[in-house]
């Protein structure tokens, strides 16, 4: 379902949210058809449309866990296109570092996807519109958000499965802070972090309103994320078209409450559900998937 | 002796590589017709050929086009100088996009490139009166104090009495724009700079070397996050030792030096390979060999032909370049 023009929903009105939870222990494995499967479960309106893959793709990462793996990047793009989808798009504007071909070579996308020239879109550089802010969250009023984001007709969050030092997990609402450019805001996004990152995450997401989720877990990342945690297997794809559902889903397969994570908390009275029994879960059970992830002392409490 | 010269002298062995006839060639025929083509109808450049005029490529753009092989048409200067001009906010800062009423740290972009017109003086002293005012709220002594009774030392190991700027107004200092303000002040007219200028310039300075990643080089401004050491990165070690080069030798400058030179064989990427290019030329010190030039970086695929990428492969393969030209013995 497109919620892009839709008010945003009190918790209350909501109606429930299916997530899938895929089983996949290895990158090399076929993971077109298995995204393509669970794309097929919400029968999603993209024929003939637009769609932007916001990928996670944090920094140069020569081992392969700091970003949304290549493989997963391309296999959900071959998946929106067996959909039909007119064209589809990969973006991402990195926080930390302004040299986003380097990340690019460094994450070697090229190999999966062939040339990336013609699909990738560096979201830090695009040309950008004011956005006012519905919800008001932040102290931010409005920001500038690429017109590439603005522009397509379906957004997807492509995160990575990463707990995170200042918000306790990145999952597909953290994600999308890639999307504020960095030549209006800065390497990093500064302006962010003194508005609140909980808060910003609400704006920003309230803003620009994902139509759909998948969080690469098949490798995710423990302890000091987002940038220098550990590698931790997950064996799992998390998607849906609730980032909310999918982002307490994650939560849930990683160990940790979703509802003490703050800015997921605050998410879930607006922009999707995050309780566990608005939740129906397709695929595998969380419990068969359960994997615990290590915190930083200051998210000790979030641990189940 | 400067680190320069000590690494003129170091580096006269390495190999000679700069401008030769096949990187001029790819300047005049291809950089230069690039970055003047790609000039708006308002005077200013966008980050892509056809997108909006922003203030940061079109800084770059003037700033490459300078001293440019075969010369370039006076208009393209006189349009881009007027972009400028009428893209500065009143009270002195430049917007990094249009309808910005906010100005950011693309104003000591503005003030270097502007700093040479002497038709823009006023201009240059508002921006940089702006830049001097901008204090970062992270090391505001209300901070300060409140930090005295609930710090945590186990996020990070910097010294947050030091100021230097940030990317936006009153958040943190970082890096690169501190370099980036710390060239507009070197490149500033003595009659433009404003009162306590000096004394901001030491600090950044103390800043950028306190800020340092523990192995040498710099990434964003964060050189330690519990307890781990941090990954510097290539642009942000080059912009921070060009902002670094006019001041005294420092074994901190050294090692950035050092670290740069190490990794640039490495390089991947045109904009890196540029700037670091740049940087390392400006210190006399040598461009080891890298598999890829510049030129083949950017045939291979056309979405690095972003026009700051460009501007900064023009000023990198430009022996006359104005702006940081290559010591003697730069090789």
């Amino acid at each position: 379902m497109n919620y892009r023009n839709q008010q945003l929903i009190p918790c209350f009105q909501r109606p429930p949210s299916r997530v899938v939870i895929r089983r996949a222990s290895t990158y090399r494995q076929d993971l077109t058809a298995l995204i393509l499967e669970s794309l097929r479960v919400y029968q999603l309106p993209v024929l003939g449309k637009s769609v932007l893959l916001k990928a996670n793709l944090v920094g140069l990462d020569p081992l392969g866990v700091m970003n949304t793996h290549p493989a997963v990047i391309a296999a959900t793009r071959e998946a929106f296109l067996r959909l039909g989808a007119s064209a589809v798009f990969v973006g991402d504007g990195p926080a930390m570092d302004r040299d986003t071909f380097a990340i690019l070579e460094s994450v070697k996308l090229k190999d999966f996807t062939g040339p990336v020239g013609g699909f990738f879109r560096d979201l830090n550089l695009d040309d950008v519109n004011r956005v006012p802010l519905p919800t008001r969250a932040s102290r931010l009023k409005e920001l500038y958000l690429p017109r590439t984001v603005l522009g397509v007709d379906f957004l997807v969050s492509v995160a990575k499965l990463k707990t995170h030092h200042w918000a306790g997990v990145t999952l597909s609402l953290k994600n999308m802070f890639g999307i504020v450019p960095g030549a209006c805001y800065g390497w990093p996004k500064n302006v962010l972090h003194w508005a609140g990152i909980d808060n910003s995450i609400l704006d920003i997401n309230a803003a620009a309103r994902p139509d759909f989720a998948i969080i690469d877990g098949i490798v995710g990342m423990e302890g000091n994320g987002p940038i220098q945690g550990s590698p931790k297997p997950a064996g799992v794809l998390i998607l849906g078209d609730d980032p909310v559902a999918v982002d307490a889903t994650a939560c849930r397969v990683m160990g940790l409450r979703p509802e003490a994570v703050r800015y997921l908390a605050k998410a879930g009275t607006l922009l999707g559900n995050l309780q566990a029994a608005r939740i129906e879960q397709v695929g595998e059970k969380i419990e068969s998937v359960h994997t615990q992830f290590s915190v930083l002392e200051e998210f000790r409490h979030l641990a189940t | 002796m400067t680190d320069s010269g000590v690494h003129a002298v170091e580096e006269l062995s390495m190999r000679q590589s700069f401008a030769p006839d096949s990187d001029l060639a790819f300047l005049q025929d291809f950089c230069v017709p690039f970055l003047v083509g790609a000039q708006n109808q308002d005077g200013g450049w966008g980050f892509q050929r056809s997108g909006e005029s922003r203030v940061e490529p079109t800084c770059w753009s003037l700033l490459a086009l300078r001293n440019a092989p075969g010369g370039v048409a006076t208009d393209t200067f006189a349009s881009g100088r007027q972009y400028l001009l009428a893209a500065q906010l009143r009270d002195g800062s430049w917007p990094a996009s249009r309808e910005e009423t906010r100005g950011s740290w693309v104003t000591s972009l503005a003030c270097s490139v502007l700093s040479v017109e002497e038709q823009c003086t006023e201009a240059v002293s508002a921006g940089l009166q702006w830049l001097c005012r901008d204090f970062p709220r992270d090391s505001s002594p209300f901070r300060l104090f409140v930090r005295r009774f609930f710090s945590s030392d186990s996020y990070s190991a910097h010294d947050d009495s030091l100021r230097g700027w940030g990317w936006t107004p009153r958040t943190s200092s970082w890096v690169e724009p501190t370099a980036f303000a710390l060239l507009a002040l070197r490149d500033a007219a003595s009659a433009c700079m404003p009162r306590g200028a000096s004394a901001r310039q030491q600090l950044a300075v103390e800043l950028l070397y306190d800020r340092m990643c523990p192995g040498g080089g710099w990434n964003c401004g964060n050189p330690m996050v519990y307890g781990v050491p941090g990954e510097p990165l290539v642009l942000s070690t080059s912009w921070a030792l060009l902002a670094l080069r006019d001041h005294p030798s420092h074994e901190k400058k050294s090692a950035g030096l050092a670290w740069l030179r190490n990794s640039y064989p490495q390089i991947t990427s045109p904009g890196s390979l540029a700037v670091a290019k740049i940087a390392l030329q400006a210190y006399g010190a040598g461009v080891a060999d890298n598999a890829s030039s510049l030129s083949m970086l950017l045939d291979q695929c056309n979405h690095h032909r972003t026009v700051h990428v460009i501007a900064w492969t023009c000023l990198a393969l430009n022996p006359q370049r104005a702006w940081f030209p290559p010591c003697k013995g730069a090789a």
